[in-house]
């Protein structure tokens, strides 16, 4: 793969990754005031599910190492410890590897559930890593609904970017 | 895309990746391998996310001006500039009075330990919404146009009570860390009992862990949270909160949970004590 193709595939998960922190950033709290009790109970892995869906469309031009180097950029753009995105992206790159073809029969919705499974996966690994205090299965339970109506028009919209920009 | 043959998945490549991000994954966080790496990236980013806000304005100012109706506009965003000026300085006059007055005393109290320390006003630059929403790092960034070497834990005040400590100078971004971060430790004092408060990785809280004693049993719900002075970096008999809930855990440990006074969230402006 070209390195421009390398760098469009970078983009689209930063931004992705942006999304996740703008959505973040949102405080119902601010707009509803009967909200000021609820804890936080959604975060969405838009950026996650992003290199999902590039590993899923061409996984014989993204390996390990491009696994790797989108992790470590991502780490040091959002401040993250470093390490733990290219262990996620290596992990989640190797299944979808193993399992590429099987994922091609599969139907849309047991897509959504592996792909939304998986990004409440790494969710649950960052809040026990990083934050262990502010864990709860309410908040992977609710993410895990978030990210699995993420997938599709992630799906849909990347498919047509891809088609567009990398042919 | 033609892909009716399988690839073949080098399980030896995807291994090496994972060990490599492993270890990586544990010096970062248990030696902070690459915090000097990471925090240059993040003050990198603040200072373009600044340049860009300055750009966009200084562009919808010049569009603005070439418009229709560009006298009208002009003058219009002249006035409104001189009342946000004027609200600024009075705001900035009221604030830097209370800051003056919190920080005079807080320079008092510093003088005796040291005499190279003077109190400053810095302006906000950055602040890890998404983290202080969700998780259980809190911190901020201040600017720092003059440039001054701000040291490691040097405390930070919101008006008449503190919001945390200093914690690095990233590209001459001061980075704060809030006492709700969970991180952070705070020797508090309510009434006559001592205990240290710990932030609770939640908006405006920290807990102290303690086991019950006579000094214990006197505290109530509403009594005024203190620092204690015994961390050696904040002045002792500042209020820095109340007592909201005293929760037992076993026969013998208690967490009492205290709110803060300071709200970091509604200041864009704050006091630091800088050695110079």
């Amino acid at each position: 793969m070209k390195l421009s193709h390398h760098f469009i595939v970078f983009i689209t998960i930063f931004f992705g990754f942006w999304m996740d922190e703008l959505i973040s950033e949102f405080n119902v709290r601010e707009y509803i005031f009967l909200a000021d009790t609820i804890p936080y109970l959604i975060e969405t892995s838009i950026g996650f599910l992003v290199f999902c869906y590039w590993v899923y469309a061409i996984p014989e031009k993204l390996h390990s190492s491009a696994a790797l180097m989108y992790g470590f950029l991502i780490d040091l753009c959002f401040g993250s410890a470093v390490g733990f995105h290219m262990l996620c992206f290596a992990s989640i790159s190797y299944i979808i590897h193993i399992y590429v073809f099987r994922f091609r029969i599969f139907s849309y919705l047991q897509l959504i559930i592996f792909f939304g499974s998986s990004s409440v996966f790494y969710l649950a690994c960052k809040y026990l890593i990083f934050f262990p205090a502010n864990y709860s299965y309410m908040l992977l339970i609710f993410s895990f609904f978030a990210n699995a109506a993420a997938w599709l028009p992630i799906y849909f919209g990347m498919r047509s970017f891809r088609r567009t920009f990398i042919k | 895309m033609a892909r009716t043959t399988p690839t073949f998945t080098p399980v030896g490549k995807y291994a090496l990746a994972i060990l490599v991000s492993l270890s990586l994954l544990i010096s970062d966080i248990n030696y902070q391998t690459f915090s000097s790496a990471r925090g240059f990236v993040q003050a990198t980013g603040i200072y373009s996310q600044l340049l860009i806000d300055s750009f966009t304005t200084k562009i919808t100012i010049f569009n603005s001006i070439y418009e229709d109706k560009k006298e009208l506009i002009k003058v219009n965003k002249d006035l409104k500039n001189e009342l946000l000026g004027l609200k600024n300085k009075v705001f900035l006059e009221k604030k830097s009075q209370v800051l003056e007055n919190d920080l005079i005393n807080l320079y008092y109290g510093v003088q005796a330990l040291s005499q190279d320390q003077e109190a400053f006003i810095f302006e906000i630059a950055s602040f890890g919404l998404k983290n202080y929403l969700c998780c259980s790092s809190h911190s901020l960034y201040l600017k720092n146009p003059q440039k001054f070497k701000v040291a490691a834990n040097l405390p930070v005040a919101d008006g008449n009570t503190f919001i945390g400590q200093t914690s690095s100078l990233d590209l001459n971004l001061i980075k704060v860390i809030l006492f709700s971060d969970i991180a952070h430790i705070l020797p508090v004092k309510i009434k006559s009992f001592f205990c240290n408060a710990r932030g609770a990785g939640k908006p405006l809280l920290i807990t102290c862990k303690v086991s019950k004693s006579s000094e214990f049993l006197k505290i109530q719900n509403n009594d005024p949270v203190f620092t204690s002075g015994l961390g050696g970096i904040f002045p002792r008999n500042i209020v820095i909160g109340r007592v909201i809930s005293i929760d037992n855990f076993a026969l013998n440990e208690s967490e009492i949970t205290i709110a803060l006074a300071a709200k970091p969230l509604e200041s864009n402006y704050f006091g630091v004590l800088v050695n110079l």
